[in-house]
């Protein structure tokens, strides 16, 4: 497909309405217009010239979660992602759409990653102290100075595995915030006797600019075709699926991109030893970005037998838990409608502790903020699949391992 | 605010109201995404009962009322034809009552048959008819076009599991047609055959009694393929009379295969045949003990390509990749036309020929993908609504072939409706007297012809 010119691509669309069943705002408010194909003719109209730009046109462009579940719907592959990712832009750069100030400081600190890491210091101060925060922000103990490239280094030198090598990705918010799950990452490929590299210069892979419409993209994949273009490995991979897949299609087609997690998958990981009495139950749930973005299958069974826990998809896996990047900051009354429906099961899952895990950190953000927001009213723990296979990882102290 | 707006407010106190262009854009069109028609407004009732105090005021709105389920219809059916304000059933999604015991169900017209499906399940029952759009259609249009699918040819149409509805008329009345009693009680006339295929020319649907079989203890699907059309219509007999009688038989044109193996529902079928899907079940050991038997007679008929499986997942990949059939034509084609006409089967290939043929010489693609156990053609003729005089080429192929089928017996439309894309037709089948006893129905129970003008009838207008 032509980037310029996206809207070639709307005719693909025959209006069949298969993707009406699958958009989390269609069935939210059972409006066509707030489905795929509305938007879609929405748009086509208004470049055709027969529809005049109008603030409805706006609001339902806005209204989009973003999931992608519409593409793995559509059996006349529209690309529904690429054809909304450029109209949002349009709408943020002409003014038609505002994000709010607090995204707009993210999304020019996100392409400065020391100082989007200086910035968010105190965050990781008070998340590693375990004190009382926003409901996005999901518990753990994140290392406050060490970066993941120099963690990385140092474990290698003191491992020293010899199997195959990898890039890893290691993110801004990821990074900044959630360096924890990096570190886990890494221990987890190294036990593996995976060799681990983070190149440097390396930077955000884009996917906060393609949410919001902010920023320039383009410029981000510029800098991570560079950073990853010529490091030699056998894999470049990502442990947060929103990453790997805009990261994916910077640098595509020479360099495919992989979720660490089916990486790990074709290894055939490390199994981890439980208790027999070990009544911990997991609860995985696809993040969209997986399954949807970068069209994969799901997160390997081998790796979730690997956690040595007794693990399950949980209902309608597949489905939007309603983060979708930042919507749950832009259109919070939707995501949580979208949420209480994915997580009521929880509700009354078997297990102690009860464990939701996924492999997105956004959507580990707005799992958390189920039971803060009061949709869960019984304790459970979300954690990144990654995290499960650490070894170093437990449960019941509301916090990972540093 | 425009005044209909003030006025439609009113009556929906609870439920939505949507006036402006850009909320009008998305409900131009259904499944047949190149025709567009703008309503002057769309409205979404919050529940049936709103829908029910809605309709009561809705004569005094004077305008055409168009109501709509999720938009899936490939004959122009909930379309504003002539304007006005379409009924968007999307709210009604309450299933209140399943009695497996009984085997009948009540739900509300806005579900779709995939949540049916879903919520029946754990009850060991479930509702026949499966038309392809399935995961997205509702009730209300399935009952509004007598939809089929695949699994009618054993199971039958949608009549055959209706047996009540309950219908707002123009004045605000409600009536309750049958019933999970069959019509006794307190239910009033046993008039629910009117409303089956009505294409919501009668009254707006809020609920349905549907009745629900037992689910098949055991599922078979066979592939099997033929070198030409005479083979395949010889196995088509052979299956019809044979005594397994199959739940399913569905045929795939080699360009309909063709398009599957290039998209993302591959699913290995073997190209340049054309390919035959065949489904039997019921009890096990009765339904696993034919099986040699199906295959046998698939071979028998000409076909050295014969396979079989009882996996639900190789089954499901078949009937996922022949079900978005209609989808995948948006990979060939920005537009396109599907015929739904029904034909004797002896003259299968002899109609399909001429298909092939007028399309051919005309340079119009045409993808066969269709219910041969019932001789329900769909030809989908793909064209570019951009270019000048291709839809006329299609157009005139349409009226060709609608001639043809009348002349060997067959009829208009299996299962889409006629809606306003082959309401044309209409005088190619019917006689004067047979149109106006037809046309006596709508306007028996709305005289000014409000509910969806210009639908099933051309001269069908309202306010004239």
């Amino acid at each position: 497909m032509d980037p310029e010119a996206p809207s070639s691509h709307f005719s693909n669309c025959t209006h069949c309405g298969f993707c009406l069943a699958v958009c989390p705002t269609y069935k939210l408010t059972g409006d066509e217009n707030n489905s795929p194909r509305g938007r879609l003719r929405l748009w086509s109209e208004e470049a055709a010239g027969r529809l005049p730009r109008d603030k409805w046109t706006d609001f339902y462009t806005e209204e989009c979660v973003g999931c992608l579940a519409c593409e793995t719907a559509c059996p006349a592959t529209v690309p529904y992602g690429q054809i909304f990712e450029r109209i949002r832009h349009d709408h943020v750069t002409t003014g038609r759409s505002h994000p709010g100030p607090v995204l707009r400081l993210a999304a020019a600190l996100v392409t400065a990653p020391f100082w989007f890491n200086l910035a968010l210091l105190p965050a990781r101060l008070l998340r590693r102290c375990g004190l009382a925060w926003p409901p996005l922000l999901f518990p753990g103990r994140p290392p406050l100075l060490q970066s993941s490239a120099a963690y990385a280094a140092e474990l290698m030198r003191l491992r020293n595995p010899t199997g195959p090598r990898v890039a890893l990705l290691t993110g801004c918010l990821m990074e900044a915030m959630f360096r924890e799950i990096n570190f886990a990452t890494i221990r987890v490929l190294i036990e593996n006797n995976v060799r681990v590299v983070i190149p440097e210069h390396q930077g955000c892979c884009g996917a906060f600019q393609e949410h919001t419409g902010l920023g320039d993209a383009a410029a981000l994949g510029a800098r991570n075709r560079k950073a990853f273009g010529s490091v030699e490995v056998d894999a470049i991979v990502c442990n947060s699926s929103g990453c790997g897949y805009a990261l994916g299609k910077s640098l595509a087609p020479d360099r495919p991109v992989r979720d660490v997690l089916a990486f790990l998958g074709d290894l055939g990981p490390v199994r981890r030893q439980r208790e027999p009495t070990d009544a911990t139950r997991v609860y995985v749930d696809l993040p969209c970005h997986l399954v949807h973005g970068q069209k994969s299958p799901g997160i390997p069974a081998a790796v979730l037998d690997a956690t040595g826990y007794r693990w399950e998809l949980a209902p309608n896996a597949r489905d939007c838990c309603g983060s979708g990047g930042v919507y749950n900051l832009q259109k919070p009354e939707n995501a949580r409608a979208i949420l209480a429906g994915k997580a009521a099961f929880l509700n009354e899952a078997e297990g102690a502790p009860v464990v939701l895990a996924t492999s997105n950190h956004v959507c580990m953000m707005q799992w958390n903020s189920a039971g803060k927001s009061g949709l869960v009213k019984r304790p459970y723990e979300v954690r990144h699949v990654i995290q499960l296979l650490d070894p170093g990882e437990c449960f019941g102290r509301g916090s990972g391992p540093a | 605010m425009n005044d209909l707006d003030v006025r439609l407010r009113a009556l929906l106190p609870r439920g939505r109201v949507l006036t402006s262009p850009a909320q009008l854009a998305a409900y131009g069109a259904d499944g047949l995404g190149y025709k567009n028609y703008r309503p002057d407004a769309v409205v979404l009732p919050a529940d049936a009962a709103e829908l029910a105090a809605f309709m009561r005021g809705a004569k005094r709105l004077a305008v055409p009322l168009v109501m709509r389920g999720a938009g899936t219809s490939l004959s122009g059916g909930p379309v504003a034809a002539q304007g006005g304000v379409i009924v968007h059933t999307s709210a009604l999604k309450a299933v209140p009552v399943i009695n497996a015991h009984g085997f009948w169900c009540e739900v509300e017209s806005g579900v779709t048959l995939n949540d049916l499906d879903a919520i029946l399940k754990p009850h060991g029952v479930f509702y026949p008819p499966d038309p392809s759009s399935g995961p997205v259609c509702t009730l209300g249009g399935n009952v509004a076009s007598n939809a089929g699918g695949a699994h009618c040819f054993r199971y039958g149409v949608t009549s055959n599991y209706v047996l009540g509805v309950e219908a707002v008329l123009l004045d605000g009345s409600v009536h309750r047609f049958g019933g999970p009693a069959g019509g006794r009680g307190p239910w009033r006339e046993d008039w629910k055959r009117f409303m089956i295929g009505s294409e919501g020319t009668l009254a707006a649907f809020t609920r349905f009694w549907l009745r629900l079989l037992p689910l098949p203890e055991k599922v078979w699907t066979f592939r099997a393929t033929y070198p030409d059309l005479t083979t395949t219509e010889a196995a088509i007999h052979a299956l019809v009379a044979d005594p397994s009688y199959p739940a399913a038989i569905e045929m795939l044109d080699p360009r309909g295969v063709a398009m599957v193996e290039s998209s993302q529902m591959a699913c290995g079928l073997p190209e340049g045949s054309f390919l035959l899907l065949v489904e039997i079940d019921g009890p096990a050991p009765l339904v696993d003990g034919r099986v040699p038997h199906v295959a046998e007679l698939l071979r028998r008929a000409g076909s050295t390509d014969v396979t079989f499986s009882e996996e639900a997942l190789i089954r499901q990949k078949l009937w996922k990749a022949r079900k978005a059939a209609g989808g995948l034509l948006g990979q060939l084609s920005p537009s396109y036309v599907v015929q739904d006409a029904v034909i004797p089967k002896r003259a299968l290939a002899e109609v399909l020929r001429l298909v092939y043929d007028e399309a051919d010489a005309a340079g119009i693609r045409v993808v066969n993908v269709f219910h041969a156990g019932d001789g329900n053609l769909h030809p989908n003729f793909l064209f570019d609504s951009r270019v000048p005089g291709e839809l006329e080429k299609v157009e005139r192929i349409s009226k060709h072939l609608m001639e043809r089928v009348i002349a060997v017996g067959g009829t208009l439309s299996g299962e889409h409706g006629i809606g306003n894309d082959k309401s044309g037709y209409m005088p190619l089948v019917f006689g004067p007297d047979s149109m106006r006893l037809q046309l006596a129905v709508p306007a028996a129970f709305n005289p000014t012809h409000q509910m969806n003008p210009l639908k099933v009838f051309d001269d069908r207008r309202f306010g004239s």
